[in-house]
């Protein structure tokens, strides 16, 4: 009996033992599938191609995916900015994260940000810029580019536009080139900024020659002469055509914040408002270049609740679909109004949220639901 | 390596559960003290906590509580306007010593500045009139609940309605029209409104109420650098020290009111 006992003692602790280890080997087994499943299937499928519904094709948004690391987040937000019925996406795409080393490039982010606009059917304007440290000298900015390397950026946006050819059509070439800060603190100059769109557009186009080359983007400011943070952009503008600029650019990327003034406040060179796009214009047919188009690539009002430059959330939501009419009824040289901001991966806890369409959490703000009633509603 | 490495952690390490606190100074506090000056950043566009008097001299409910902190250590505030995105860099760089400007609580930012404890919350609440009895969010069922609309109150509001709520939301163009209705036409039950137009209209007289807890926090705080612990703790006790003095009261019925009473009279 005694004997017996500890036979069955004896092999029930085998039995343990061996299923301890087929646990064990089922588990490794488990783990090497996963580990496969990761390296072979895509986390986020792309998903049907979508077109966009929309009453106003000119309608657009400024994304911001730069730092947005999930993938199903960047599907997420171009679905949704889809689903709002707008056809243009304007998103950044900054050299420092793509050419890692000279030669060397990541695309894994851009490449994201590319196939999933294409395949929610949007317009995507990629904005280029942001310098990497092996291309600026040691302590400066990453907005800092010497003229020795503007063929280093021009390079760069050429490979950019080589790699995308049929899915990205349009690249703005810097932003805001009539700031020191957007200089890395250097003078703006719209000589230089000229030089470097005259380094860039025959590189571009002899990647990609159906490729839209948008220069300007400049910020809407009044800086006095000699101010050490930026040139006004109406001055700037036409340094630029005075420099040779119009060769080496087919669409004007203009920026057009309306600040408090509502949409339809006159334009006037001493105010920065949403009709100061017109002026823009005035200065590109005095100089002979009507026939080239703009785009607004930033814009728009924000409704924080004190922020002095800010508007009640119901006037930004009747300025907002008023600005989308006057792009599509009044201003046929204008192909598309992309205003600033969809939505930033984390809240900035500032006015700059309030800018926003969306929450960082996808919570659609009622301006999101207002554009899209507005670029749905059936007759207009 | 290893005793460079631990002796690194000992002076570097968290002031909490640091061994050596005493090697530890800083370098701001005493600056401050050797100054009799502290250098506070804030934007002055932003009232009623920053904006420009007719002079163009900052004041506001944060200049006013940055003399009032700077009394107590017996040293002078010194308003240095920065935009409101650059502040954090300039704190960084050491060109101000804190950051007192309505800035919210961020918690990316703790490696890199000490925060205080918050000292006044912007969220969200929900608004009765003061002779109300309705006292919960769970309350406001089968309620007419008025909101800014596109505005925060607005979209929460929205989203409790799609989380099942049943709350009849009306919108309203503006505070005032929104306050205006909850407390004179009657056609409301409550208001979803930001705290801070909430302050104004009770500064102003307005007999509304806050209940329930805020719908959505948004808690104000001072800024300072990774290693100004002392100023860190010096900043707290005084801001205890006004808050039990019914000083921080004071000020928010000085500058919710004297805004208030500045709309009101445009």
């Amino acid at each position: 009996m005694r004997r017996w006992r500890y036979d069955a003692g004896v092999n029930m602790l085998r039995d343990r033992r061996r299923l301890s280890l087929l646990l064990l080997v089922g588990l490794l087994l488990a783990l090497v599938g996963v580990w496969v499943w990761r390296l072979y299937l895509p986390d986020v499928v792309l998903g049907p191609q979508q077109t966009v519904q929309t009453t106003n094709p000119k309608v657009g948004i400024h994304t911001r995916l730069t730092d947005e690391v999930e993938e199903w987040k960047i599907k997420r937000t171009l679905e949704m900015v889809r689903e709002m019925g707008a056809p243009w996406s304007v998103e950044y795409f900054p050299w420092a994260y793509i050419e890692e080393a000279p030669g060397r490039y990541n695309w894994v982010h851009a490449d994201q940000v590319v196939a999933h606009a294409n395949r929610q059917g949007l317009t995507l304007i990629a904005r280029l810029g942001f310098v990497p440290a092996w291309a600026r000298p040691k302590d400066t900015t990453p907005l800092y580019l010497d003229e020795e390397r503007f063929a280093d950026f021009g390079r760069f946006a050429a490979t950019f536009a080589e790699r995308y050819r049929g899915k990205v059509s349009y690249v703005i070439l810097w932003n805001e080139p009539n700031l020191a800060l957007e200089w890395g603190y250097a003078a703006p100059d719209a000589a230089k900024y000229t030089a470097l769109l005259r380094t860039a557009y025959p590189l571009i186009k002899a990647a990609a020659p159906e490729v839209h080359v948008l220069a300007g983007a400049l910020a809407p400011t009044l800086a006095p002469p000699g101010s050490e943070f930026g040139v006004n952009d109406l001055v700037f503008l036409q340094a630029m055509y005075d420099a040779g600029a119009a060769a080496y650019f087919d669409i004007l990327a203009i920026h057009a914040y309306g600040w408090h003034f509502e949409p339809d406040s006159p334009p006037d060179p001493a105010v920065v408002n949403f009709r100061r796009s017109e002026l823009l214009r005035d200065i590109m047919v005095r100089n002979g270049d009507e026939a080239t188009p703009a785009i607004i690539t930033e814009g728009g009002w924000n409704d924080h609740p004190r922020w002095t430059r800010a508007v009640r959330p119901a006037q930004r939501i009747a300025y907002t679909l008023r600005a989308y009419d006057i792009a599509l009824q009044e201003w046929p040289w204008l192909d598309a109004l992309c205003l600033w901001v969809f939505r930033f991966p984390w809240d900035q806890n500032s006015y700059q949220d309030y800018f926003t369409f969306v929450r960082t959490d996808f919570e659609p703000k009622p301006i999101y639901t207002e554009v899209q009633r507005y670029t749905h509603e059936l007759t207009r | 390596m290893a005793s460079g490495a631990g002796i690194a952690w000992l002076l570097f390490a968290d002031q909490s559960v640091s061994l050596l606190p005493f090697l530890r100074r800083d370098v701001t506090w005493q600056a401050v003290q050797q100054r009799g000056v502290w250098r506070v950043g804030l934007d002055p566009s932003f009232p009623p906590f920053e904006l420009l008097d007719a002079t163009g001299a900052p004041v506001g409910y944060d200049v006013a509580l940055a003399q009032a902190l700077a009394e107590t250590w017996g040293v002078r505030a010194e308003i240095v306007a920065v935009g409101f995105d650059s502040l954090p860099d300039t704190l960084k760089a050491g060109r101000i010593d804190s950051i007192v400007s309505a800035y919210p609580y961020d918690e990316r930012l703790t490696q890199d500045f000490l925060f205080s404890t918050p000292y006044f919350d912007a969220g969200l609440r929900i608004a009765v009139p003061v002779s109300s009895t309705i006292r919960t969010l769970s309350e406001l069922t089968g309620q007419r609940v008025g909101v800014e609309w596109g505005s925060v109150g607005d979209m929460v509001g929205r989203r409790l309605q799609r989380e099942g709520a049943e709350i009849n939301l009306s919108p309203f163009e503006t505070p005032d029209e929104l306050i205006a209705a909850l407390l004179e036409d009657r056609s409301l039950d409550a208001i979803f409104i930001d705290n801070v137009s909430l302050r104004q209209a009770q500064a102003a007289g307005q007999p509304l109420a806050a209940i329930d807890a805020p719908l959505e926090s948004i808690p104000y705080v001072i800024v300072m650098p990774r290693r100004a612990a002392e100023l860190q703790n010096r900043v707290e006790t005084s801001l205890q020290l006004l808050k039990t003095r019914g000083d921080l009261a004071n000020l928010e019925n000085q500058w919710f009111g004297h805004q208030a009473n500045k709309e009101g009279a445009q």
